[in-house]
């Protein structure tokens, strides 16, 4: 029967590229993505600084860029006034 | 070189501005330029970027925020209501954020912000100098002039621009960077292409429109700058330190143009020892312009008899600046 070969073959190298997606690239991914975060914040930071009473950018433009941002600002806001304490360590 | 041959010779120039300091004459002369090259044939828009814009009372007519009105056959003029534009802006950005998320209303906290950015004084000037873009983009005139604000927010705008301008850069590389970050995941994972990113394409608009208006201001080939000066001893001054200033920020300058010149003729008639001190000290400072501005001075005009308002006052100055309407 090849169709089942092929789809058993299929089958595996499928499950293999997800281990070694695991073994290596998961944290790598994730790494990416915590990077991007940061950035996010910092990008938000400064566009939007005011909201924290620091203006950077000129207001009439940063308002142009807020509706893009609008769902990321309470956590931005949150990360940025947040004391930092021991669990900082475990992030 | 005299103004009328200035427009002649350079009929690419079609962004016309008077500068100066306050109260020279630069409305005056802004709405008697308009009023000649209207009389030529040539559809012109006269505005006004000035918060306290005066040309509704040099038309005689109230134009404060209520788009290009017509003055007379081709001569159009517009005050911009600063105001109303920023209303409008907030409502705009209030609506975006409402569709893009399906809100019933906006959160308070960005309602906050919003309200906040515009009390904020640069609110006021980019939001001007966004409406000139918008004018100016339009291409539906022959000559744009411009009503110029004092000198100093004129600068003020250019170093802000440039300012804007490398900020702008700094954060479009940021973002392009995050895009990377982006991708990487999207690769790793075995996603199809990360979305677009739309902040990045607000970015560049908004580099494109600082770009604008500056250029504007800067443009060798389109742009003919004309400094107002009175035969006063602190107005040479000023006028000359900011000649030396708009120069460093490579604005086109086309010539000087004397405003205020009591008839000399005057002299020969029974007058006051008070006008005679004042013909004295004009003659003075007349052969300082005449020695420091030289060929750059382009028009001398005299003190009129009274107020410049009115279309027929306008046409008398208009007859004083260029000449008459003979060419």
């Amino acid at each position: 029967m090849p169709d089942e070969d092929t789809e058993k073959k299929a089958g595996f190298l499928e499950s293999a590229k997800s281990i070694l997606y695991g073994l290596a690239g998961h944290d790598m991914t994730r790494y990416a993505l915590k990077t991007r975060g940061s950035m996010e914040h910092l990008f938000i930071l400064i566009t939007m600084g005011d909201l924290l009473g620091i203006p950077i950018l000129p207001p009439y433009y940063s308002l142009r860029i807020l509706p893009y941002v609008v769902p990321q600002i309470s956590t931005w806001k949150r990360r940025m006034l947040r004391e930092r304490d021991l669990t900082d360590a475990l992030a | 070189m005299s103004l009328a041959r200035v427009f002649e010779e350079q009929p690419d120039r079609r962004y016309i501005m008077f500068g100066g300091k306050g109260g020279l004459g630069k409305t005056t002369f802004s709405a008697a330029s308009a009023y000649w090259l209207a009389k030529q044939g040539y559809r012109v828009l006269v505005f006004s970027v000035d918060p306290q814009a005066s040309l509704s009372d040099i038309f005689q007519q109230d134009i404060f925020g209520k788009g290009a009105v017509e003055i007379m056959p081709n001569l159009y003029a517009q005050e911009i209501d600063a105001d109303q534009r920023i209303r409008e802006y907030q409502d705009e950005i209030r609506a975006k954020i409402l569709d893009m998320y399906g809100m019933d209303q906006v959160p308070e906290e960005i309602e906050n912000y919003i309200q906040a950015a515009a009390a904020e004084p640069a609110m006021e000037e980019s939001a001007i100098f966004d409406a000139v873009v918008d004018i100016v983009v339009s291409g539906d005139y022959d000559y744009y002039i411009y009503d110029l604000v004092p000198l100093g927010h004129a600068l003020y705008y250019l170093s802000m621009a440039s300012v804007y301008d490398q900020w702008i850069d700094k954060i479009t590389a940021l973002r392009t960077e995050m895009e990377e970050y982006n991708q990487v995941a999207a690769v790793m994972q075995r996603k199809k292409e990360s979305q677009e990113d739309a902040i990045l394409r607000e970015l560049q608009y908004i580099k494109e429109r600082i770009n604008k208006s500056s250029g504007i201001l800067t443009d060798r080939v389109r742009t003919a700058f004309f400094f107002v000066v009175i035969p006063e001893e602190m107005a040479i001054l000023d006028t000359k330190k900011a000649a030396g200033l708009f120069a460093r920020y490579s604005v086109p300058l086309s010539g000087y143009i004397v405003n205020r010149v009591i008839p000399e003729t005057l002299a020969q008639q029974e007058i006051p020892e008070y006008l005679r001190h004042r013909l004295t000290m004009q003659k003075r400072h007349l052969a300082t312009i005449e020695r420091e501005l030289g060929t750059d001075v382009l028009a001398y005009v005299p003190e009129m008899e009274r107020d410049i308002t009115g279309l027929g006052m306008i046409e008398k100055m208009a007859d004083e600046m260029f000449g008459g309407n003979e060419q």
